[in-house]
């Protein structure tokens, strides 16, 4: 166990050396700031109509960031250590495979953490600036929830590298997890308009895909609605786990048949 | 005991045979210089070795157990031909890293880095990234990797690959020391001249097989005999089969 917490620290760490010393990630960075403050702070004409879009835009572009992020966290684990052939020093440490990826992973969804939590606390600073109220209730929930999508983006990503080219993975993960994000609410009334042998295939791949949808509450933030049941926090938190446990399973599995 | 035992190992990708029934034991403190041409199977048995690739037929042990398993491959130190360590790393921190791969403590971690990084002449380029590394530079951060857990057996694959003639002498010495402190060394090589300068034994392989397993002392007993016309003679006398 001891040597099991070792190897995931170090594992941890490097993910997130690798994600802060990417140019692109401080790219993003700076567009970031540059984007979310003044969306966040500014009160164009004084308008709450015109702020709370305003509000909006700025949620959605942390949302798009954190898909960014998380997948391409994600999807370069195995493929970079693969073209790299770091793959190989790195087996030949008395590490076993499901520690590798357990390990990995963990380090992807922290580093994604870390990114997610400044996009967070530069909203709520910038945001706190205008309203006087610096950390709603409904935005810790919010950035909770945002932190359990991001673990199942990471996994999702994860699973694709081993079993798909980068581009196939990448193109396939974001437009599942951003198909689900905006229409997967709608999915079982679109199936109940079907016939028969395709409704079951909606209904079907409604009950596999990730509910991304789960996690959003873009809404209650902007609208001041308060935070949701701590019940219904946990229940979706479970499902975020149990979803990205399940995803990282399959990939100790796709792993294992890798050829080396 | 021996370190190392394969018993007549064989591993096929699809139809092709990369390594046929090959018998190898190599005992403690011994250097063993595996040779080949390319797609001899060279690195195919090192995979195996490592447990990285499982054989398709016979049995692979080190250490008496099998590879395979993670524990087994704590006293293993490996050293690839190529690989091109974590470019935004630098190599204090690729050794760190490294280091807790082998779940080492801190602080040996810290004195093996410091005792590492001198012996592969890497001290005041410890700091810089990986990505600024020429290609030897990368080698002797992959030589500092193979020896932090100071491993029982070393695996080394084309270690001399990259190295200018100095950092191939000083690579010399330090394979030499480890040698005389009873480590056991297992190389495949392409340079003959180190191999004969290293090694207690060479085994030739060629297609997959072994062809030649034997001291080199043997090969060069009368002085007229080097190992690289050895090296061919093994190689014709089979193509003429």
């Amino acid at each position: 166990m001891r040597l099991f917490l070792r190897q995931v620290k170090a594992l941890v760490k490097l993910s997130l050396l690798e994600l802060w010393r990417r140019n692109d990630i401080v790219a993003l960075v700076v567009l970031a700031i540059a984007l979310l403050v003044p969306l966040s702070s500014a009160k164009p004409f004084g308008a709450a109509g015109a702020t709370r879009y305003m509000d909006e835009v700025a949620l959605l572009l942390i949302w798009a960031y954190s898909v960014f992020i998380s997948l391409g966290a994600g999807a370069r684990l195995f493929p970079g250590e693969f073209e790299s052939r770091t793959i190989y020093p790195l087996l030949a440490k008395p590490v076993s495979r499901g520690a590798l990826v357990v390990g990995k992973y963990l380090g992807a969804v922290v580093a994604s953490w870390s990114a997610l939590t400044f996009f967070y606390l530069l909203y709520a600073l910038a945001s706190g600036c205008r309203t006087g109220v610096w950390l709603p209730g409904e935005l810790l929930q919010a950035f909770v929830l945002h932190a359990a999508f991001c673990a199942v983006a990471v996994a999702t990503a994860l699973l694709g590298s081993l079993l798909l080219t980068n581009s196939a993975n990448l193109t396939l993960s974001a437009g599942l997890l951003v198909s689900m994000f905006f229409f997967g609410r709608r999915l079982p009334e679109y199936a109940d308009g079907l016939a028969a042998p395709l409704a079951w295939l909606v209904k079907g791949a409604y009950a596999v895909a990730p509910h991304v949808e789960f996690f959003d509450l873009r809404q209650r933030v902007l609208h001041g609605w308060g935070g949701i049941e701590p019940l219904v926090l946990v229940a979706a938190l479970a499902y975020g786990l149990c979803y990205s446990a399940a995803l990282v399973a399959l990939a100790r599995w796709a792993l294992g048949r890798k050829e080396l | 005991m021996n370190v190392l035992e394969l018993d007549d190992v064989s591993r096929s990708f699809g139809g092709v045979e990369a390594v046929r029934g090959l018998s190898l034991t190599l005992g403690e403190g011994q250097v063993l210089g595996f040779l080949g041409t390319n797609g001899a199977g060279k690195t195919t048995t090192i995979k195996m070795l490592l447990g990285l690739l499982r054989p398709t037929g016979g049995t692979v042990k080190v250490f008496g157990e099998d590879p395979a398993v993670a524990a087994t491959r704590r006293r293993i130190g490996y050293m690839p031909e190529t690989a091109y360590y974590y470019p935004y790393l630098n190599a204090r921190e690729l050794l760190m890293f490294y280091g807790g791969m082998c779940g080492m403590d801190k602080a040996v971690i810290r004195r093996r880095t410091d005792e590492l990084l001198e012996a592969v002449d890497l001290t005041d380029a410890a700091k810089r990234p990986l990505k600024t590394y020429s290609k030897g530079m990368l080698q002797r951060a992959g030589i500092a990797q193979a020896l932090l857990a100071d491993p029982d057996l070393l695996v080394l694959d084309e270690p001399f690959t990259g190295l200018d003639p100095l950092a191939r002498i000083h690579f010399r010495e330090l394979l030499k020391r480890l040698r005389a402190a009873g480590k056991t060394i297992f190389f495949s090589s392409h340079e003959l001249g180190e191999t004969e300068l290293l090694c207690d034994r060479v085994a030739i392989m060629k297609k997959g097989r072994c062809f030649y397993d034997g001291p080199v002392s043997r090969l060069a007993g009368d002085g007229t005999e080097n190992l690289e016309r050895i090296f061919l003679d093994v190689l014709a006398k089979e193509d003429v089969k």
